[in-house]
């Protein structure tokens, strides 16, 4: 067997519509633990109202947020993979046929940035990044659709030979800056060094790792647990009206770069949307979220 | 726990006082919403040229809610809400609060202090929603009355409907001028420092 077109467009597809009605099971695991953490009756009741919803959209069939999001997907190719498919075309056909058909439709999210106008299709739409994964006999693709709530948040900047105590005062000043506004609890994910577009990718890598996970390398995991407190003590709570959790995670991973040194720090929202499967060579698909 | 409290539409001045930071809420009655910045501009330029509105917006209930319509043959119905970022439209709300006397604004994610003191003046509430929660609020639509500017996309168009137990809702701008979202900025520029001095004690101790 060989994964083919209507392999990858069906995925792609079915990828995206996962991701509207399913806040991943980390997630909700670390929103009942934030409940239960939380002192006030408003943090409280709004983690409840979270997971409430998120039951609701996954037991019913329905969209979590109307912000459907524009659609992003990753790419990792396995270089044992057996695969003969244009994939770039191929997900953007599957989206195509997810506006066509999904139910409920979706809302015009995709903009023109010159004009302002809103359809489903637009230049270099879906958005797409590939990697290889070396040895692997699969394609893994993650969709990960992006809305404006938590996405207009994300920043970047370049600094020459900063010390740790600057990286990590612009991390939490970008937390600051986003304040009360990307529906808290966020997952921030934060890519340090390499140049200036590989850390944004870092940074937004970083989003999609398992809430809880701990980095392999200690003085990153130690960076992550110290800023996670960081943020959280700045009290913007559940819906930024107050709390103790602003962010379930702090996720950061860092690449070698010159002494110019970009740092990155990208949100998602409360709903996390993430979604992942795996096609193997022999055409059958694994979905591991 | 202290109560949720249902509150009938539409809300009386004196309601919308009696109202303290924190309070949940669930609205019944009639209510107004759009999600759309060009919207806001269309409902600036007629307050400009005097021109009639649509849809009365007088001390109603205006919500920035994005929604999916569709015209089934026999009405229109909606099949999703849910709320946008309020601060979005920071720039366009004090003038549109005070021209309408509007009794209850809400969405997520707040409005400014200019925006606190106009509802101030009119006796408003800005209330925050759910984001991310479409499921629960949409259950709470009980009728579509209007759909304006149908010109617009979907989510842009200016909708009045009939809903009960909309909620609940966190009062986080009271009719007093007092602002969750601006004490809590006041307190993270209070605390910004401290913070940093903890981050740079974590590192400290590693090192």
């Amino acid at each position: 067997m060989t994964i083919k077109d209507a392999d990858i467009q069906k995925l792609s597809e079915d990828l995206y519509s996962w991701a509207l009605r399913k806040v991943p099971e980390d997630t909700k695991v670390a929103l009942a633990a934030a409940r239960d953490r939380e002192t006030t009756d408003t943090a409280r009741r709004t983690l409840n109202m979270m997971l409430t919803s998120a039951n609701r959209a996954e037991n019913d069939n329905q969209f979590v947020c109307s912000d459907s999001g524009v659609p992003v997907y990753f790419v990792k190719i396995g270089t044992k993979a057996d695969w003969n498919a244009n994939i770039k075309s191929a997900i953007r056909a599957g989206f195509d046929h997810l506006v066509e058909t999904i139910q409920p439709p979706l809302l015009k999210h995709v903009t023109n940035p010159l004009t302002n106008e809103r359809s489903y299709s637009g230049r270099h739409m879906p958005i797409i990044t590939y990697d290889l994964v070396e040895d692997a006999d699969y394609i893994e693709i993650i969709c990960s659709p992006k809305a404006l709530g938590s996405g207009r948040w994300a920043a970047m900047e370049l600094f020459t030979f900063p010390t740790l105590e600057t990286i990590e005062t612009y991390i939490l000043d970008v937390a600051i800056k986003a304040g009360a506004q990307h529906c808290p609890p966020v997952v921030m994910g934060v890519g340090i060094g390499g140049t200036f577009d590989y850390c944004t990718k870092l940074a937004k890598e970083q989003t999609l790792r398992e809430i809880g996970s701990i980095n392999p390398d200690p003085q990153v995991a130690a960076m992550e647990e110290r800023l996670c407190e960081a943020v959280n003590a700045l009290g913007y709570g559940p819906m930024g009206t107050g709390g103790a959790t602003t962010v379930l995670g702090v996720h950061v991973d860092y690449a070698a770069g010159h002494g110019f040194t970009p740092v990155a720090v990208a949100f998602n929202c409360w709903i996390n949307r993430r979604t992942r499967a795996r096609i193997y060579s022999d055409g059958h698909v694994e979905r591991l979220e | 726990m202290s109560a949720i409290r249902n509150i009938d539409l539409p809300m009386s001045r004196q309601t919308a006082e009696s109202l303290e930071l924190g309070d949940m809420v669930t609205l019944t009655g009639p209510v107004k919403m759009t999600a759309g910045m060009p919207t806001h501009q269309r409902i600036l330029d007629f307050i400009d040229a005097g021109k009639k509105m649509p849809m009365d917006l007088s001390q109603s209930a205006f919500f920035h809610l994005g929604s999916y319509s569709r015209d089934t043959g026999n009405g229109i119905e909606i099949l999703y809400m849910n709320p946008t970022t309020s601060t979005r439209f920071n720039h366009m709300m004090p003038r549109i609060i005070r021209h309408f006397g509007l009794r209850c604004v809400g969405g997520k994610g707040g409005l400014d202090s200019a925006c606190a003191a106009a509802l101030k003046d009119v006796g408003g509430v800005y209330l925050s929603f759910l984001g991310g929660g479409a499921p629960l609020h949409s259950e709470s639509i009980r009728r579509i009355e209007q759909v304006a500017w149908t010109d617009l996309v979907s989510h842009y168009r200016l909708v009045a409907m009939d809903v009960a137990e909309l909620g609940p809702l966190t009062v986080a701008i009271d009719a007093h001028g007092q602002s969750l979202y601006d004490n809590l900025d006041a307190s993270v520029r209070q605390r910004r420092e401290q913070i940093i001095e903890q981050l740079n004690l974590a590192r400290a101790r590693r090192d």
